[in-house]
């Protein structure tokens, strides 16, 4: 108790917790280094910014739920970052900061430490504390609902240490939970609200969540709204809006559209083909962000013709993917030279994408015994820049005397034909994790049965590194492995890589203090309406 | 007209059991089940199976369908896979939009379709009838989405006239709900009316042509008064069948428009339902929709009799 170290020593007078508090908010300043202290101070005095307006944002499709812990869907998560918060969140440089959590350790490479930030309250106005922290993992692996099971599956125990800690017990080395604490698996539920409304969260998360925003209503296929909330933890810089107000707007002309007329404020994904008409239009604000994203297509090695590596390797050699990011993509995004996006830290620049070589593309074809080439079915998702897609990599690849024949089914097909390993070769589109292990470990790392790794891997090398990954700790060691795994899947190819897209959005100039950060989540505390 | 009543709705139990038994083998045998669609990030295959243990979509396919129908018989047709929401529910928000929109396109379509069709049959071969012709070809053979976007082009973003997208309920909000539906309700109104206004053109001329209008016009009897008294009334038949038809299919939802327009009817609720293998709202709306076309064609049927004397069903 009486141990010096920053963040282990409890406050108890008046004097003492505000100092605290000061440490605390100065944390994230400290992990930032010296040019985000830079950057940080670099930033417009407060007083130009104006309290108040409601911001309206436009998304693609209707929010699935809102609990944390049962969500699937991307656009759930978009909402939850305003009005819940998570243990630990990221940077514009993908580093871990402290969220509700001001500090963590590692004593063991099985056990990590959490101090929980104090003087929190949920919008109920509970207290935010270790017993809640505990009651949100146990709720996250035991709920029968619960998606988050794989993603917490490395937690063994949680114990509460006193009031503000907690310590995870983990069956094996982690070293990409904290990155997943960052998202829906670190996100803080108030108790109270999920032991009196149960199943009832989905639809209504009033008080349930800690963030600079609290959840007002939800009208289905109409709106979410959310409002301020005063009483947030963190005095440092916003929330300063009044309201924020979600909509679902399925087409993406008339979204823009009604961006253009003024009706929303911000849309959350500019399409490839109305980049170019954004960037030219000065009532707009276009906001270019990089994202974690792969795009890729998985081959099956369970059988032919692609349990054969010199014909997944002509395919990888046909195609032209600086052609198709041009073509199609229209340079929103590059070639990809595998899983992992240049926004991460893992990523490496040493590897270049496979360029196009015709002349190996037909000796792979002979040395796979089909020096005239051969055909295979490609099952893609019914939308159009996919097919637009699909047909430029037929043209490529039947320039090598590949057929490759497009079958165009919906979504729910897509995933169940990958599931059941029903394809020979199958659109991929991962949205992507902070951490590399979520681009990487479950698609490549052997499983049996049903699983996300469609193509069906196994190599025990690539299983090795995998493991590996996982059980070193230091940042500089993980990258020279996924260096190495980069390579080998670029030999190997589970998946033909494609693209890392980038996610535009666009913003009407009077939004102002937009942050984007790569996880293409719209963190609203800062922005301000002019 | 009690008994005829009667005898047709007792006529619509069989088709009933037979398109809940269609869409029922139709969506199951789809590839994809809403376990799927739900847990698709997730690797958890314990969790997926104990899901669909729960959801009872383990058990073989006529267990399955007797047990739908066995809840279906005590009036419950269960609660939507995604929000736990019972249908009836899920589809009761969603109607109303819907019928809104299906009100307005109609008597847009009708306060359109009427006149052009006198008119162009009254002057046939003239110039008129080019320009009304054209018009209904024009109605006919745009896609729905391209007039929908023109319009929202000219009166939301270039005009700024009218709310481009989202729904404001009518019978709230009057002025602003009237507002936001104009757009969507125009779209459809104007195909719909291209199709009413030829039906009608073509069955006037049908009649214009009989002996009793020639008599009526010896008797000295104006042209108007023709048209109003005797040949509208005979040539209403093919149109109340036509209309008739298009009103069940309104009532399904005209999905691409709600789509385009953001509006949240049953259209785009079953659309993205069978998206998801929702199975039980899929069904339960498919049900839903098929009563109420049912429904519909009964009454077109009863006005027939109120129209044309000869026409009573014994």
């Amino acid at each position: 108790m009486a141990s010096t170290a920053r963040g282990d020593v409890r406050a108890r007078a008046v004097s003492r917790r505000c100092f605290m508090r000061a440490w605390a908010g100065l944390a994230p300043l400290m992990a930032w280094g010296p040019s985000g202290v830079a950057r940080a101070l670099a930033q417009p005095a407060p007083a130009a910014v104006k309290r108040g307006g409601t911001i309206r944002v436009g998304f693609y499709i209707e929010a699935a739920t809102m609990d944390p812990h049962l969500s699937g869907s991307k656009i759930d998560r978009q909402v939850y970052h305003n009005i819940y918060e998570p243990l630990v969140t990221l940077d514009d440089k993908l580093g871990i900061k402290p969220g509700l959590a001001e500090s963590w350790r590692q004593p063991d490479p099985r056990t990590l430490v959490l101090k929980l930030r104090s003087g929190v309250k949920f919008h109920d106005g509970t207290d935010f504390d270790a017993d809640a922290c505990r009651f949100n993992f146990n709720r996250m692996r035991s709920e029968p609902k619960s998606v988050r099971k794989g993603e917490v599956a490395s937690i063994e125990s949680v114990e509460v240490v006193d009031a503000y800690t907690v310590r995870l017990g983990l069956k094996r080395p982690d070293a990409a939970l904290l990155a997943t604490l960052t998202d829906r698996a670190g996100m803080m539920v108030s108790p109270k609200v999920v032991q009196e409304r149960g199943g009832e969260l989905e639809r209504n998360a009033r008080g349930a969540g800690t963030g600079p925003f609290q959840f007002v209503e939800w009208v289905k296929d109409d709106h979410i709204l959310l409002r301020r909330n005063d009483a947030y933890w963190n005095k440092q810089g916003g929330p300063y809006l009044d309201q924020i107000r979600y909509r679902p707007i399925p087409d993406d002309t008339v979204k823009l559209q009604s961006l253009q007329s003024g009706e929303i404020d911000v849309m959350d994904y500019v399409q490839p083909r109305d980049v170019a008409a954004v960037k030219a239009d000065r009532n707009l604000v276009a906001v270019d962000v990089p994202s974690l994203a792969d795009f890729a297509y998985q081959l099956n090695h369970t059988r032919p013709p692609f349990n054969a590596k010199p014909l997944r390797q002509a395919v990888a050699y046909a195609l032209d993917l600086d052609r198709i990011v041009k073509g199609v993509w229209l340079n929103v995004g590059v070639p990809a030279n595998g899983p992992i996006p240049p926004t991460s830290w893992a990523y490496d620049a040493a590897t270049p994408p496979i360029k196009r070589d015709l002349t190996r593309a037909r000796a792979r074809l002979a040395e796979g015994g089909k020096p005239d080439g051969f055909s295979f079915t490609m099952t893609t998702n019914n939308i159009p820049i996919n097919v637009q897609e699909a047909e430029v990599m037929q043209a490529q690849l039947a320039e090598v005397g590949i057929g490759m024949k497009i079958r165009l089914v919906d979504a729910a097909t897509l995933i169940s034909d990958g599931n059941a390993k029903n394809f020979e070769m199958i659109s991929f589109q991962w949205s992507g994790r902070p951490d590399p292990d979520g681009n990487t470990y479950q698609f490549f790392h052997t499983t049996p049965g049903t699983s996300l790794n469609w193509s069906g891997i196994s190599n025990p090398q690539i299983d090795a590194l995998l493991d590996r990954t996982r059980e070193v700790s230091s940042q500089g060691e993980r990258k020279k492995l996924f260096g190495e795994l980069t390579r080998i899947l670029q030999d190997e190819l589970p998946m033909v890589f494609i693209i890392h897209p980038v996610e535009p959005k666009a913003f009407s100039p009077r939004v102002q203090g937009y942050d984007p950060v790569p996880d293409g989540m719209m963190r609203f505390k800062d922005v301000w309406l002019k | 007209m009690g008994r005829l009543i009667l005898r047709r709705l007792l006529a619509t139990v069989p088709v009933l059991l037979l398109v809940t038994a269609g869409v029922f083998a139709l969506i199951h045998l789809t590839p994809g089940d809403p376990v799927d669609a739900m847990m698709a990030e997730s690797q958890d295959a314990a969790a997926r199976e104990s899901l669909r243990r729960e959801l009872g979509l383990d058990r073989p396919l006529y267990a399955q369908y007797a047990a739908w129908m066995g809840r279906l018989l005590r009036g419950d047709l269960g609660r939507s896979i995604r929000n736990q929401e019972p249908v009836v529910e899920n589809v009761g928000r969603r109607i109303r939009p819907s019928l809104e929109l299906a009100a307005l396109a109609m008597a847009i379509s009708i306060a359109v379709a009427l006149p052009i069709g006198l008119i162009t049959a009254a002057r046939r071969n003239t110039s008129i009838d080019r320009l009304g012709t054209l018009f209904t070809v024009v109605g006919i053979c745009m896609p729905n989405f391209l007039i929908a976007l023109l319009l929202i082009f000219l009166f939301g973003v270039t005009l700024r006239w009218l709310p481009i997208s989202g729904y404001t309920d009518p019978l709230e909000e009057p002025l602003a709900g009237l507002r936001s539906l104009l757009l969507p309700a125009v779209t459809l109104g104007l195909a719909l009316a291209a199709v009413v206004a030829r039906t009608l053109r073509s069955s006037m001329l049908e009649a214009l042509a009989e002996d009793y209008v020639r008599t009526a016009r010896a008797k000295g009897l104006s042209e108007g008064a023709i048209i109003r008294g005797h040949v509208l009334r005979n040539a209403l038949i093919p149109v109340v069948t036509v209309v008739g038809l298009q009103l069940g299919t309104l009532i399904g939802g005209a999905v691409i428009t709600e789509y385009v327009f953001a509006l949240p009817g049953v259209g785009r609720l079953v659309v993205d339902a069978v998206f998801a293998r929702d199975y039980p709202l899929v069904q339960g709306v498919v049900l839903l929709i098929a009563l109420g076309y049912i429904l519909s064609n009964l009454a077109v049927d009863l006005l027939y009799g109120w129209i044309d004397p000869r026409i009573r069903y014994r």
